[in-house]
């Protein structure tokens, strides 16, 4: 794997790398030969180092590439490795190496879930049709983003007397992006987003995050939020505190009749077809 | 045949409107009625409260009028009383996002399917107040015993009269004993003020905060001191004659006791 840092490029090993990561690196850099000149760069290595010919051959490559590959970290048995390749052995990797960062791959749910959330079947066999009528003509779960519409049927109104615009803050079509709020949502205000919604405050009874994507709360979590309103069913909604009104993932709908205080951040995610909850540490989700 | 098509209101905010449409519905409810209630107050809900109902919200009166899902979809049934249904409210939109006529026709569809269509409005009377009325075929104006509610209503009366709308009074939060010592107005006070047929009289019992903030229509617990009186007025909407129990021309003792059988 090859990453950019603050202090350079580097050159990621895993424990289990072979010949084939050292030509898929060379790969990646012959498409574009001059991006990573004049870069200074460090070889990490979680595992035994690799055959030396392969690295050699693929030191040269590197060079060749203009960037200045000076030094390597990993185990002691690193050091005469390093040295055979007239590079500084640089000690044990300078912190745990991430191996997967804002790479989505399928999710495995390793911790035991608590019973809190409860679907609706009955209540919301209507709803459900509605919203699977909705996705196969390819529209959004939630009809909620309809402001063509709803700026005809205000339109209509407006000889009535003055119109009020929608309490919608942040409306960004297109694109998928993160849509960061600091402060309280109260009851009435409304987040939409195609992609991810960060709130750093509580969001109140009666406030509304929608979102294409995940949603994140670095606070409490009292009111609505619906995370993959378009259909992704791998979305998460996380919360320090997540006590919502109701739930709502992809097309699952969740409420919770109990009056319930976490001491622990959690997270919620569709597993077997219906909304989990479980704590954000156990949950093994990244 | 339609079912009746009746618009709670009272001008001023906090007299009683929500706490009694949940308590009428559910007492129509409990006799057999199949009753919708209707939350009107679009942008400021608190029906669903009432009744305990507010996880249970997935689409809304105002996605209803705008086409986007169908009636039977946003009504909710009532776990107690099957034939109990709310329609709430939005609390993302505000009161223009529904017209007149668009309210007229949404009650209009409820009261083919149901006896008694309960519309909760807005306090005020602009455009939530007219919105509410415009479904309405007859309205009962909520008041307390009050100066400032009373004048409130009154101007209510007569928004409703303008509009031809047959209508009835309640008189909510009398404390027997005040009106005794002289220091709260009589329900005579009140109905010379406002020449309106009483409909009924609820004591002001604290038992309301309690229900009220545990999500529960006080109608479903007969031990409750205000659930006959609910009943009873339910019964006289249906239109048999009971007379009034008067609180205020009694001595201590039986006013106490009256409490119990008032209405």
């Amino acid at each position: 794997m090859l990453r950019g840092t603050k202090s350079g490029l580097e050159f990621v090993f895993a424990a289990d790398a072979g010949d084939a990561v050292l030509s898929d690196l060379t790969a990646r850099l012959s498409e574009r030969p001059d991006f990573y000149r004049g870069s200074r760069a460090t070889a990490i290595f979680q595992g035994a180092p690799l055959e030396s010919d392969a690295f050699a051959g693929f030191l040269d490559t590197v060079r060749a590439h203009g960037i200045d590959l000076h030094g390597v970290y990993g185990a002691a048995e690193l050091g005469p490795f390093a040295e055979r390749h007239a590079l500084a052995y640089l000690g044990e990797p300078p912190r745990p190496v991430v191996t997967s960062l804002g790479q989505r791959r399928p999710r495995k749910v390793v911790a035991a879930l608590t019973e809190r959330a409860r679907s609706l079947e009955a209540d919301f066999a209507g709803a459900r049709e509605d919203i699977a009528r909705r996705r196969a003509r390819g529209e959004t779960s939630v009809a909620k983003p309809d402001f063509a519409k709803a700026a005809a049927i205000r339109a209509g109104a407006a000889s009535a007397g003055p119109t009020v615009a929608p309490p919608v803050l942040t409306v960004t079509p297109g694109t998928p992006a993160t849509l960061y709020h600091r402060g309280t949502l109260r009851g009435g205000q409304i987040l939409q987003q195609i992609g991810n919604i960060v709130v750093v405050g509580d969001v109140n009874p009666g406030a509304e995050l929608v979102a294409s994507g995940d949603i994140l709360v670095f606070g409490a979590l009292r009111g609505t939020a619906h995370a993959g309103a378009q259909g992704d069913t791998a979305a998460r909604v996380a919360a320090l505190e997540l006590a919502p009104t109701q739930l709502r993932i992809a097309t699952c709908i969740a409420a919770d009749d109990v009056k319930h205080k976490a001491r622990e951040p959690e997270v919620a995610f569709i597993r077997d077809e219906r909304i989990a909850i479980a704590p954000y540490a156990k949950a093994g989700l990244r | 045949m339609a079912g009746r098509r009746i618009v709670i209101t009272s001008g001023k905010g906090g007299v009683g409107k929500t706490t009694t449409t949940a308590n009428l519905g559910a007492a129509l409810a409990k006799r057999g009625y199949k009753v919708v209630l209707v939350d009107t107050d679009i942008g400021l809900r608190n029906l669903d409260l009432v009744l305990g109902v507010e996880k249970r919200i997935v689409f809304d009166l105002v996605e209803v009028v705008e086409g986007r899902c169908q009636v039977r979809q946003a009504l909710i049934r009532d776990k107690r009383f099957t034939s109990l249904h709310l329609l709430p409210a939005a609390q993302t939109r505000d009161k223009t996002a529904v017209s007149e006529a668009q309210m007229d026709a949404l009650i209009g569809e409820l009261a083919e399917e149901a006896d008694f269509v309960l519309i909760d409005c807005p306090a005020g009377i602009e455009h939530g107040f007219r919105n509410a009325v415009a479904g309405a075929r007859e309205g009962i104006v909520v008041t307390t015993p009050e100066v400032s509610a009373i004048r409130d209503a009154d101007r209510v009366v007569g928004k409703l009269k303008e509009r031809g709308l047959p209508h009835t009074l309640i008189v909510n939060r009398i404390r027997p004993e005040m009106v005794a010592s002289g220091e709260m107005m009589t329900v005579d006070d009140v109905r010379d003020v406002l020449r309106t047929e009483i409909l009924g009289i609820i004591p002001d019992d604290e038992e309301v905060i309690d229900t009220t903030n545990r999500g529960e229509p006080l109608v479903l617990d007969p031990n409750q001191r205000l659930a006959p009186i609910y009943l009873k007025i339910a019964r006289r909407l249906e239109g048999e004659k009971i007379p009034l129990t008067r609180l205020e021309s009694q001595t201590f003792l039986t006013k106490l006791f009256s409490i119990w059988k008032a209405g």
